[in-house]
């Protein structure tokens, strides 16, 4: 999603530029930061609902989304855990992810890409890489019947390996747009 | 045969006859609960019933080990599947759906009704205000797609406020949608049996049909099945006490026939020899039918091998005759020995008999009957079915070898004093206390089965209910709305960290008075509706989104009031009945407390509910109490035996040195006895 520290794979020749290959340039980002935009669009919804806030990817499975606008929020995602946090209403919650399917597809698709962990990704998702390694869509298509029946896509595009937009398709029409920015800070 | 014996031998027969009809028509029962006490205190009754029959008595906890992951979770879904489709089991849980359908259904048509949240503040705009918000960022995050199905129906969250009311359970880990130990190692299910956990043999029922269900459902040969809880405990128990009972019954019985025949070598005289105790057995068990009104297995099982000394009567009375002297000359001889032989056994059974223990009563009936009535056949029986020229020809062969060996015996008498002394020394200066009082260890379940019980526990974290408040009422209603009074001080008493969480059955079902007063806190459509269009104000909610909440405000307002009628169907109902129990006295409400850390700040918490008593129990204290007053009262009965026995050791003896001649190599024995067990400890 975030990093522009690390650009290692940058120069590799354009020629069969593929999954694997994508997934391997990805592996190796050990930990990344970043600003991100999140506008969603919702049925119930007259207007789209806008967030901002912060990400940090630590390898190989921890993730940290720290929204901080308009209200603050922090989600953190561990091993298999994802622990909500709400300091002002003190409110503090831990999911399991293995009870939660859709959650866990939802948030796994984000970290297992961002991991180059290909297993776990091919096991929720089927992938189609589109463009190329300048310019790239990952296309990942739920597995689960019972996933799908709620989340239709997940589009992350990127150029090298930095992830700039996350899209999330919800199969009742919903849709959400994530922006990231690098920032080394 | 002259007329006396003829009429002993008729009345025998006459008896034993009596005797198989009675037993004919016996009630044989297996329910272990037998040896609990009979008169117990209200907290002990409430322990014996949760014993026999409570929930945590129903729970078999199944573990599928010894095979790959998806093997073990494959096994795992067509075992529950199995299970849940056969009537013996209420409830089967594997994690695949920890909320079934209807449960999750009945909660949420109606959680106006259930939820604790409900009252007039709930509904106003500035309450409304800060819920639509609160949901609003929830929307945001991962779960918001979970929560926009609902939002439109159930704004206030009245759902999630009922499904956390049954959460801060330890939970199971997951691995792909079924229950695992931690390690990964075990697939886990937990079934309830529809039987209570007394009922042993509907419990062997329910196991072996786990058993045939897991055959089916495994696919590979390597995947094993293991299995623990109350029940299953009960069933190895019986088995092996069964077991026990029956190896040494045959065993004793075997070699007694093979002694009575090498040394008499005279089927006849065998068949003899064992007339009086068999007609004793028979004895006891009629004597303990009627007594009783049915008898228990154990009774049986060990009864016999406590009248076993019956077989002596017979063979004291072989010993004793004399050729060319008729039976009956030798009985009258022998007699008074013989009487305070029986006499002194009855002391010491009738300790039994007062135990307050049925089953040991039993017991104590059914070697007392027993006993008496093989002196009686072997009084006046067998004389008159004896040879007339009895020689006990065998006791001579054996006495050549028999009589110098005792004449060595006295060498040994002063290792034996020294064996003696060193033990009542030895138990003289014990520090630690000569009784056991861990109940544990009376328990006849291998060591390897009680570590599994505990694995499978943890890591189900499966209730093991020992902290309960019990209330009791008049009728149901007022039990309800104690439960609920107390369930406000338990509430407390989880903020202020001195309790983990409980289960109240007014979770599942308030009192009619709660749920009026929740039906009267609803606001009018027009009202919400107004209250609505204010908290909506600036919000980017859809105007018309929330429609289908006014309508389920509105139907809440009017549906008719639940009862348990209204849980008919769901797991909520085998829940709640085995929380809320009608008794002849009135009405008992328990709530189990989980992970209890201060019960005297709870209790004051809790403080005095109005129309009910209440009790907060710690049941494993209530155990140990129970054993401990079991403790004194078996032994104050067992001084009580002994002290006959010596009264009637004087009084037929008439000599303090023969009564001491008498009493002191048991003494001696009994020293040496406790001091070997004690050492072994």
């Amino acid at each position: 999603m975030f990093f522009a520290m690390l650009t290692m794979a940058a120069d590799t020749p354009a020629a069969g530029w593929n999954v694997e290959q994508l997934i391997q340039s990805m592996a190796a980002v050990k930990s990344a930061k970043g600003k991100f935009v999140e506008r969603k669009q919702m049925a119930i919804l007259n207007a789209p609902l806008e967030t901002t806030g912060t990400l940090a990817y630590t390898a190989p499975g921890r993730l940290e989304k720290h929204t901080l606008q308009p209200k603050p929020e922090s989600l953190i995602l561990d091993q298999d855990r994802l622990l909500i946090e709400n300091r002002d209403k003190k409110f503090r919650r831990t999911l399991n992810l293995q009870e939660y399917p859709l959650v866990w597809a939802l948030v796994e698709g984000i970290r297992s890409t961002l991991a180059g962990d290909l297993r776990t990704l091919s096991r929720f998702y089927r992938l189609s890489l589109e463009g190329s390694e300048s310019g790239w869509s990952l296309v990942l298509t739920p597995v689960e019947p019972k996933v799908r029946e709620l989340l239709s896509e997940i589009r992350i595009s990127g150029s090298a390996n930095r992830i700039t937009t996350v899209d999330v398709y919800e199969a009742g029409g919903d849709r959400s747009t994530m922006t990231v920015v690098g920032d080394a800070s | 045969m002259n007329a006396q014996p003829r009429v002993a031998v008729y009345a025998w027969l006459f008896l034993i006859i009596v005797c198989i009809w009675i037993i004919g028509h016996t009630r044989f029962e297996a329910d272990l609960s037998a040896f609990l006490p009979r008169s117990p205190t209200p907290a002990q009754q409430i322990l014996v019933e949760q014993l026999r029959e409570g929930v945590v008595s129903r729970l078999i906890l199944i573990g599928l080990e010894g095979d790959k992951t998806e093997a073990l979770v494959d096994a795992s879904k067509r075992l529950a599947a199995h299970l849940r489709s056969h009537r013996d089991f209420l409830f089967v849980n594997n994690g695949e759906d920890a909320a079934p359908e209807k449960d999750r259904d009945f909660l949420w048509r109606n959680r106006y009704l259930l939820s604790p949240a409900v009252n007039r503040e709930h509904f106003s705009a500035q309450a409304l205000r800060a819920a639509l918000e609160d949901n609003l960022q929830m929307l945001g995050s991962p779960v918001g797609m979970l929560l926009r199905r609902v939002l439109p129906a159930d704004p206030t969250g009245e759902l999630l406020h009922l499904i956390e009311q049954f959460e801060g359970q330890t939970k199971p880990a997951v691995r792909d949608g079924v229950w695992f130990s931690r390690d990964g190692n075990r697939a886990l299910l937990m079934v309830q049996t529809r039987a209570a956990g007394y009922d042993i043999d509907a419990q062997e029922q329910a196991q072996t049909a786990i058993r045939a269900a897991f055959a089916e459902a495994s696919r590979t040969s390597s995947t094993r099945l293991v299995m623990s809880g109350p029940g299953v405990f009960s069933v190895d128990s019986r088995a092996s006490i069964k077991n026990d009972a029956w190896r040494f019954s045959v065993l004793a019985t075997g070699l007694i026939s093979a002694m009575l025949l090498l040394l008499y070598r005279s089927p006849r005289v065998l068949v003899l020899g064992l007339l009086p105790v068999v007609s004793g057995a028979l004895a006891g068990v009629a004597a303990v039918s009627l007594g009783f009104g049915s008898v228990h297995g154990i009774t049986l099982g060990f009864g016999v091998t406590l009248i076993g000394e019956g077989v002596d009567y017979a063979i004291y009375l072989f010993t004793q005759s004399e050729p060319g002297r008729p039976p009956h000359e030798t009985l009258e001889r022998i007699w008074p020995t013989l009487r305070l032989g029986v006499l002194t056994s009855i002391c010491g059974f009738a300790a039994m008999l007062f135990s307050g223990f049925p089953g040991l009563a039993q017991l104590g009936l059914f070697s007392i009957a027993g006993l008496i009535v093989a002196v009686s056949v072997t009084r006046f029986v067998l004389p008159g079915l004896m040879p007339q020229n009895f020689a006990p020809v065998g006791v001579r062969t054996l006495a050549r070898y028999a009589i110098p060996a005792v004449g060595l015996a006295s060498r040994l008498r002063y290792p034996m004093l020294a064996a003696v002394a060193l033990s009542a020394a030895f138990l003289l200066f014990h520090r630690e206390p000569l009784w056991s009082d861990n109940l544990a260890s009376l328990s006849p379940i291998a060591q390897a089965q009680q570590v599994l019980d505990q694995q499978l526990r943890a890591d189900l974290g499966a209730p093991d209910i020992r902290f309960l408040a019990v209330i009791h009422s008049a009728t149901k209603e007022d039990a309800l709305l104690a439960s609920e009074k107390v369930a406000i001080g338990l509430k407390r008493s989880v903020e202020e960290n001195r309790l983990k969480g409980f289960d109240a059955p007014t979770a599942i079902l308030p009192s009619l008075d709660t749920q009026r007063a929740r039906q009267t806190a609803l606001p009018v459509p027009d009202a919400l509706r107004k209250n609505l269009r204010e908290a909506l104000e600036g919000l980017p909610y859809r105007s018309d989104v929330f429609e289908p909440f006014i309508k389920s405000v509105t139907e809440a307002q009017n549906a008719p009031l639940l009862d348990r009628e209204s849980l008919q169907g769901t797991g909520l109902a085998i829940k709640f009945d085995s929380l809320v129990v009608g008794r002849e006295s009135g009405w008992m409400s328990m709530v189990p407390l989980r992970g209890v850390s201060d019960l005297d700040g709870i209790v004051r918490n809790i403080g005095q509910p109005p129309a009910a008593q209440l009790m907060v129990l710690d049941l494993k204290r209530e155990a140990d109490d129970l054993y401990l007053s079991y403790r004194d009262r078996a032994l104050f009965y067992a001084l009580l035996g002994a002290v006959g026995i010596v009264a009637l050791l004087i009084a037929s003896l008439r000599s303090i040195k023969r009564v001491y001649d008498v009493l002191a190599p048991l003494v001696a024995a009994v020293i040496v006895t406790i001091a070997v067990i004690v050492l072994l400890e």
